[in-house]
């Protein structure tokens, strides 16, 4: 309240994060570094990347669980092609068209045959693997040919000495608030996840749209891949069956973009891999164990989802029928 | 005589908003009371504060003279009081008995004796409901029936009704009312919130009207008629201009024709309709529900596929069309403004603003890539002050306006798509006395500016208001016409049900 305004969680996970950033400061040697800062955020840099990806789509009411598998598995792929000595760009370009691809038809079972996108994604997600892993390429990690200078730069380069992943999130990041905020396209995606029976009443090309917003996701899907196979110089393709995916909904969710789609907006997404970011770097500097830390980000999770219950309570009035 | 129930003092505040402020309210013994007032007034929060479903901020509430707390609705029914929701509460998965016999405290129920033990019971009430029939089987009022006959099977002492006759046919309505004579028979005293004033007048004892969440007045039925409710409950006497002296009314001559529907079918619901409208003209659309009025709109407009067993054309300006999703006709001008503005009118999340310019945006009216806020002041301002929507300012979340309001919202981002033909589907559903003037206002302007209008309405002095002709609907079809200056509400009404 007051110069803040209403409480939202957005705001609670920015304090949080704050609050954490300024704990590990003064009580963790080291944190408090311009390398460390720098090394925080190209950490989560990718992460932020797919969760840019996935905020446009849960803000669209859906959910694309087949991002990471999409993006390994095409990434690998251009790898493969490059390594058998097709031009590196033209390896790109296939690996982009097999994002397409996926994206639509990801888009078209859940726009036209209306499959519920959480099972036409996980489905989709353990077909694309599947098919790459048994007729793209014969090893789960394809490693990069060493005369691709460009694509490394994006993953290993830096500039004014900041690392390029950073500037690949900001860019993407940039974009997407763009896109939402500011075209027709983005204020339709927005009202197809508010209200899709009225976007369609009032004349919003509501079937489009849903494909178009799977395949905006597979596409920044596609560039996370790029610049995660670039900082490591290679693609191991059962990052498809990690816990990534579910950071990435993690991410999204914690930054306050409701599930149900039309609510909240790409900062929201930044905000939650900040927190996330400031989290992971601290209880590494900090030693904890991996096992741990995943208790850990689930707590948190919980926590801001419950202080924004109590500070946002659904008011069972209005929400039921609007007649006091 | 003791009152089996009474709220003292009863204050309820919501984010410091006063729903219900300082009320009295008593119910006797076998007494049926009839809690009337608009949207808002607070009869919900009122009913709800004696069923324990809210609690009060502020008040006593005394069962037969004692003072009790009902922090739940379970404490609430333990003391005798049940409460019948619009939306029922029942599982729709489990069966009627199963139903019936939920919340008793027994572990496990066998099937075949809750059946006997169930149909005895339903037998006794003169309920004529299958005990093993799915809930989601059954029609409004047969669950309706069972929602009764489990506040009955509570030793209920006192039941609430909120709007018990909203979803229900004229037979159901017949039934229920019965019911309520049987109900009171057994001594069980009836609080019933009810829009339709008709029917408080026929079924109860006692009257309550409240306004703004105050106590207005508190009387004996034969004390009143229609005329001294609606003036309590509008502090104003408002039927005359609202529905008054439609039978003395110029009507509008039709225009050119600009829809033409032949034989349209769909399914069971639309069966081998026709009719037409003409531009600058109502044309009115009266039939009870299940008539297939709204369906008939949406196939029209598009916003209904019409699956395989269909047929039949529609013209449109002369030429045929043919819409598979709304989009195309939105295009070409015929704009439907829904029924349930809630779940498909507008969107809840975006500001008033946002919401009228998607209409421009998705109509084509504003169709640069790149939206402009520019243009969507413009048209904001334009449009809240065109159909006097009132909001602290444009930037106000539709879902914080009052039900009339975010009806006029809708009514905004439709008309900002310059239609050629609006079908207004049950225009001033859930809305105040007063926005429904301004809306009625509005769409006679329509009619006077030569777009063609359809005006679907259940509520026939509504439909004679307004129209210039008149079409009734019957089992999916239009069965009858009539001019707008003639028609007398016995004849619709016939038309409509036989």
């Amino acid at each position: 309240m007051g110069l803040l305004g209403q409480p939202t969680q957005e705001k609670i996970v920015l304090a949080l994060a704050l609050v954490l950033c300024l704990g590990f400061a003064l009580l963790l040697p080291g944190f408090w570094t311009a390398s460390n800062l720098l090394n925080l955020v190209r950490s989560v840099s990718i992460l932020g990347i797919l969760g840019v990806a996935m905020a446009l789509v849960v803000i669209g009411r859906g959910i694309d669980l087949s991002l990471v598998a999409t993006m390994a598995v095409a990434v690998a792929w251009s790898l493969q092609l490059a390594e058998s000595g097709m031009p590196m760009a033209q390896a790109l370009a296939f690996g982009l068209g097999f994002c397409l691809l996926i994206g639509l038809l990801n888009g078209f079972l859940i726009a036209y045959v209306e499959i519920p996108a959480i099972f036409a994604t996980l489905a989709m997600g353990t077909a694309v693997y599947g098919f790459g892993r048994y007729f793209l390429f014969s090893l789960d990690i394809v490693y990069m040919p060493p005369d691709a200078h460009a694509l490394t730069w994006v993953g290993q380069g830096t500039l004014f000495g900041v690392p390029a992943p950073i500037y690949m999130f900001a860019l993407v990041s940039a974009l997407a608030f763009l896109f939402l905020r500011y075209t027709r396209q983005g204020r339709y995606l927005r009202s197809v996840g508010d209200n899709l029976l009225a976007a369609r009443i009032t004349g919003v090309p509501t079937r489009p749209i849903i494909l178009m917003q799977y395949m905006i996701s597979s596409v920044i899907g596609f560039l996370a891949g790029c610049v995660t196979a670039a900082s490591v110089a290679s693609m191991n393709v059962r990052i498809s069956n990690s816990t990534l995916i579910y950071d990435v909904i993690l991410v999204v969710v914690l930054g306050g973009i409701g599930l149900s789609g039309g609510k909240g907006g790409i900062r929201n997404a930044i905000v939650g891999t900040l927190l996330i970011g400031v989290l992971l770097n601290g209880m590494t500097i900090m030693d904890i164990q991996y096992t741990v830390q995943n208790v850990i980000k689930g707590i948190i999770l919980l926590t801001a989802i419950v202080i924004d219950t109590l500070l946002n309570p659904r008011d069972e009035q209005t929400a039921q029928q609007g007649d006091i | 005589m003791t009152p089996i129930l009474e709220l003292r003092k009863g204050t309820k505040l919501y984010r410091g908003v006063a729903a219900v402020k300082d009320v009295d309210f008593d119910l006797n013994p076998g007494e049926v009371h009839a809690l009337l007032g608009e949207n808002g007034a607070g009869k919900s929060t009122l009913t709800k504060m004696l069923a324990g479903v809210v609690e009060p901020t502020s008040g006593d509430i005394f069962i037969s003279g004692e003072k009790v707390a009902l922090p739940t609705p379970a404490d609430a029914l333990k003391n005798g009081i049940a409460m019948v929701y619009q939306e029922t509460s029942l599982v729709p998965s489990l069966t009627v008995a199963q139903n019936l016999y939920l919340m008793d405290d027994k572990p496990f129920h066998r099937l075949r004796g809750i059946y006997i033990a169930g149909q005895q019971f339903l037998q006794s009430l003169n309920f004529h409901v299958d005990p093993a029939a799915l809930i989601s089987s059954l029609g409004a009022g047969q669950k309706q029936m069972v929602e009764i006959a489990r506040a009955v099977h509570h030793n209920a002492k006192v039941i609430i009704f909120d709007e018990p006759t909203a979803t229900l046919t004229p037979e159901e309505k017949y039934q229920f009312f019965a019911l309520v004579g049987r109900l009171k028979k057994r001594g069980v005293s009836i609080i019933f919130i009810s829009h339709a004033l008709e029917e408080a007048l026929q079924i109860s004892d006692r009257i309550t009207v409240m306004r703004d969440g105050e106590h207005v007045v508190t009387d004996h039925t034969s004390n009143f008629d229609r005329e001294l409710i609606v003036q309590a409950m509008v502090g104003r006497s408002l039927t005359e201009e609202l529905y008054g002296s439609f039978q003395d009314r110029q009507t509008r001559q039709p225009g050119r024709k600009v829809l033409s529907v032949q034989n349209l079918s769909m399914g069971d619901v639309v069966r081998n309709t026709s009719f037409s409208v003409f531009a600058g003209q109502i044309t009115g659309m009266f039939g009870l529900i299940g008539s297939g009025r709204t369906e008939t709109a949406k196939v029209v407009s598009g916003v209904l596929k019409r699956d395989l067993f269909h047929g039949g054309n529609v013209q449109f300006e002369a030429r045929p069309v043919r819409y598979r999703v709304p989009r195309p006709a939105v295009k070409d001008g015929i704009i439907y403004v829904t029924e349930d503005r809630k779940s498909e009118g507008f969107f809840e999340t975006m500001s008033i603003a946002y919401n009228i310019y998607l209409g421009a945006l998705a109509g084509g009216q504003a169709d640069s890539p790149i939206i402009s806020m520019k243009e969507m002041r413009t048209l904001a301002e334009h449009w809240t002050k065109a159909l006097n929507v009132k909001a602290i300012n444009a930037d106000a979340k539709v879902i914080e306006l009052s039900g009339g309001n975010q009806q006029k919202v809708v009514v905004a981002k439709a008309l900002v798509q310059k239609p050629k033909l609006v079908i207004f589907d049950e225009p001033t559903r859930g809305v105040d006395v007063g926005a429904i003037a301004e809306i009625h206002q509005l769409i006679n302007k329509l009619a006077d500016d030569g777009i063609a209008v359809l005006v679907i309405s259940s509520y026939l002095p509504e439909v004679l208001h307004l129209s210039d002709r008149i079409l009734v609907c019957r089992q999916g079809r239009v069965v009858e016409e009539f001019d707008g200056s003639q028609a007398k509400e016995e004849s619709i009404m016939f038309a409509a049900v036989h």
